[in-house]
């Protein structure tokens, strides 16, 4: 297990390194011209020209990736294009807003997904599982800024009971947070409920039921812990995506985290912060799952990871 | 019974001190104002984007300034006098005023200001505006500058008043702050900037004018329509700008939301490429006006807020030609030329648009089907839609770019910064914004005469020739101009619109 996770470890860098070179390679690939986009269409052709040499841009390729990693390594991202400030700074300044929102996700979607997917699986093939299922589905299928839209447009706008937009106060986590949620409980859901359903015909259930244990003792203790080892798969697997959904969630909810500062970079083709975020968010994926790996290993000893 | 009793008192305490903070938040009136993308520098000459120079007007000035009713009053310059030649001009700047940061306002600042534009190493995103026609700027002494003109610019005082040719603090400037941190002596100064979330302004109480504006303003943006539409609704914002057109009619029927309306100076149009083989035939692009109806257009897309174009030229320019009405709806007209033309059973065509803009290019897909024309519409993201549009002839020929469908607002500049750089000659994308690479030896003629004629009525009679010129050899589709909207709750009043969709806030009173 040790070994395991040392090595898990010591390849991280190799992944990170890997991933920039894409991420370098890609975002120039993209069309589209940031000097021309900064200095505007209306500018003369030498100011854009003059853009192109200030932000770097007319140096080959790989002496702006070697620059750009020797840089990186000393913690430097570099500056932004457009807000002249150090890439660093944005994100850190927008970084909290982001986890902050995705671990309350999280938390929620677990709270509730969990529950519900054991209700399906107990109640399997009855009336509370057609329900969890019917959910389940909708909640899987619905586009988030969409419902982002409805739940802004009836909490904020109509009944006045919830802020519309910014992150002031605890009220202005409620709605981000909910749509953001809405897709892993659902998938959380379904997969407890199947995970339930496997580990709920084995012997050792029936075994527990004779000796007459509560139900309850069965379901949480017995079930529930043999049957983790999906969910939390599915929990670590699932962080990119979750960083996904707040791309769009916090652009339509004005929320300051990294999600939004993305989709603004992207807009101005700020090669130097679309790289920060991209890398920073891959870093958090690649993490998530290794600690996702190490979890699975202490839930269950027979894993064996050599 | 006691422990319920203490949790009420808990509550009321808390009631009360959550009324203390509302009432002091109305007691200090803070102005709250939602628009449609972030702003992109701090600093005016880094920037061209209407929507920024409406965060940035409450706290720079210029030597001029643009008065409510559209024409120049002084600002920092007390008094200004040219010579015959209307290349030497001499000003007058007022006395004791300071920078937020506490640096002098005087004439080095004024010469240290521009020369940072005349700088070609600088790269400032503003400063193409000054370089075209300002030679050289000069200190006579202390409160007196003196400016040298490369050719003669009827917009000069106009240039003065907005973008580049606002006053930043030059210690700011220097140290390379001001990209983050607005330094000018405006009636409010920055008290922060977060980038992801606002701009918050508050009086200056140093300024040296007066002010009647709110405590603080605050600006905010969001790139979805709907939740600007939102925001003012449930009254978070009060003033949302532009508004978009899809949501103009319901706002104008919500009892709580004052609709503003104002002829706008944005111009859309079809780009033609003049060197496409169908498109190069006069004929051709003539057809495509006649099949083009306008009026259908703005009802579809623009809900009735916008005006048909008939001109190169905006209406709120003063040299726009009212009466030039040369392509009405007319569909067998644009066949019989498409016949004449050898293209009796249409062609196929390709447009470059920006996804906001694809309903429009859809609508005109059906309507030019029916002269034969099959109009491929190419959606693009802005940045790609960009490197497409400015691409130059060779680029366009292999990508098969035959139109582009675009908009233009030269706001206050005047005719010049409208048809030179889409129709003059040495305007040619990339360097210039005639994307079709239109070239007529009469249109230019027409615009650089115009650029360097001093007389008002002789100048306004050019244009009329060289709108009529480009009217006739049809190097475009003119669609429409937009109009310039915003909305305002009720309790919001002394918002001022300016031609090219800038609002000036500084002067905003809430009740």
């Amino acid at each position: 297990m040790k070994a395991y996770v040392a090595k898990k470890v010591l390849s991280l860098p190799l992944i990170i390194f890997g991933v920039s070179i894409i991420v370098f390679i890609a975002i120039r690939a993209l069309p589209g011209d940031p000097a021309r986009l900064m200095a505007g269409p209306e500018a003369p052709q030498e100011a854009v020209d003059s853009m192109r040499v200030r932000l770097g841009l007319d140096q080959p390729l790989p002496l702006q990736y070697v620059k750009f990693a020797a840089e990186a390594l000393h913690g430097n991202l570099g500056l932004s294009l457009q807000s002249q400030r150090p890439v660093m700074t944005e994100i850190s300044e927008r970084l909290p807003y982001t986890l902050s929102l995705a671990a309350l996700a999280y938390l929620l979607a677990i709270a509730i997904g969990v529950p519900a997917g054991m209700t399906g699986a107990i109640y399997r093939q009855r009336i509370p599982d057609q329900i969890v299922m019917v959910l389940t589905i909708a909640g899987a299928s619905i586009a988030n800024f969409w419902l982002a839209l409805l739940a802004m447009n009836y909490f904020a706008v109509e009944l006045g009971w919830l802020p519309l937009l910014g992150a002031d106060s605890w009220k202005n986590y409620i709605m981000p947070t909910v749509t953001l949620a809405i897709l892993p409980m659902a998938m959380i859901a379904r997969m407890t409920r199947s995970s339930m359903l496997d580990v709920l015909s084995q012997d050792y259930i029936r075994t527990a039921k004779a000796k007459g244990l509560s139900s309850a003792s069965i379901n949480w203790k017995h079930a529930l812990r043999n049957a983790l080892i999906p969910i939390v798969t599915i929990v670590a697997l699932n962080f990119g995506s979750l960083i996904g959904g707040a791309v769009v969630t916090e652009s339509v909810f004005n929320w300051p985290g990294i999600g939004r500062l993305l989709v603004d970079s992207v807009r101005y083709r700020d090669y130097p912060v679309i790289q920060g975020v991209t890398l920073v968010a891959v870093t958090g994926v690649v993490l998530m799952n290794l600690v996702g790996e190490i979890l699975i290993g202490l839930l269950n000893p027979k894993i064996r990871f050599d | 019974m006691e422990s319920k009793n203490k949790h009420f008192k808990v509550l009321t305490l808390a009631g009360c001190l959550l009324a203390s903070m509302a009432s002091a938040s109305v007691f200090a009136s803070q102005l709250v104002i939602m628009q449609n993308e972030p702003p992109r520098s701090m600093d005016p000459g880094n920037q061209t984007a209407t929507f920024t120079g409406t965060v940035l007007d409450p706290m720079y000035e210029g030597l001029t300034r643009l008065g409510d009713d559209g024409k120049i009053i002084p600002a920092l310059a007390l008094s200004w006098t040219s010579d015959d030649s209307g290349l030497n001009w001499t000003f007058t700047l007022r006395p004791n005023v300071k920078f937020h940061d506490g640096t002098p306002f005087n004439a080095d600042a004024v010469v240290e200001n521009f020369q940072r534009h005349l700088n070609t190493q600088r790269g400032l995103a503003g400063s193409g505006k000054i370089r075209t026609f300002i030679q050289d700027v000069k200190k006579k002494d202390d409160l007196t500058v003196t400016f040298q003109l490369k050719k003669i610019n009827p917009a000069f005082l106009t240039v003065l008043a907005s973008g580049p040719g606002l006053m930043v603090s030059p210690k700011a400037d220097k140290a390379g702050s001001i990209n983050n941190k607005a330094d000018g002596t405006g009636p409010y100064k920055l008290v922060q900037y977060k980038s992801g979330e606002y701009v918050l302004e508050q009086k200056n109480p140093d300024y040296w004018g007066k002010s009647s504006g709110p405590d603080e303003i605050k600006w905010t943006w969001s790139s979805e329509p709907s939740v600007m539409n939102m925001a003012l609704q449930s009254g978070q914002v009060d003033i949302i700008n532009p508004v978009p057109p899809q949501f103009a009619g319901m706002l104008k029927n919500n009892a709580n939301v004052n609709l503003k309306q104002s002829p706008g100076a944005a111009v859309f149009w079809v780009d033609l490429n003049t060197q496409s083989k169908a498109l190069s035939d006069v004929r051709v692009r003539q057809a495509l006006n006649f099949a083009t109806d306008q009026q259908a257009l703005v009802k579809a897309i623009m809900f009735g807020y916008a005006q048909p174009a008939n001109s190169a030229l905006a209406p709120v320019d003063p040299n726009y030609d009212k009466s030039l009405h040369d392509y009405p709806y007319d569909l067998q007209k644009a066949k019989d030329l498409l016949k004449a033309a050898g293209y009796a059973d249409g062609f196929p065509m390709s447009i470059a648009v920006q996804a906001p803009d694809a309903r429009t290019a859809q609508v005109l897909q059906g309507m030019w089907s029916k002269i034969g024309v099959k109009l491929n519409v190419r959606q693009m993201e802005s940045g790609v839609w960009t490197k497409a549009a400015f691409a130059d002839g060779k680029e366009k020929a292999a990508q098969g770019t035959d139109a582009v469908l675009a908009s233009w607002s030269s706001g206050l500049y005047g005719s010049d910064l409208q048809l030179r750089p889409l129709y003059h000659t040495s305007s040619f994308a990339p360097g210039g914004a005639n994307l079709g690479f239109f070239s007529d030896k009469q249109t230019d003629d027409l615009i650089d005469t115009a650029a360097s004629t001093l007389d008002d009525a002789k100048r306004k009679d050019l244009y009329f020739q060289a709108q009529k010129q480009i009217s006739g050899l049809a190097p475009q589709v003119l669609l429409f101009y937009q109009d310039d909207l915003y909305a305002a709750r009720k309790n919001i009043s002394g918002v001022v619109m300016q031609p090219g969709g800038q609002i000036v806030v500084r002067d905003a009173v809430k009740q």
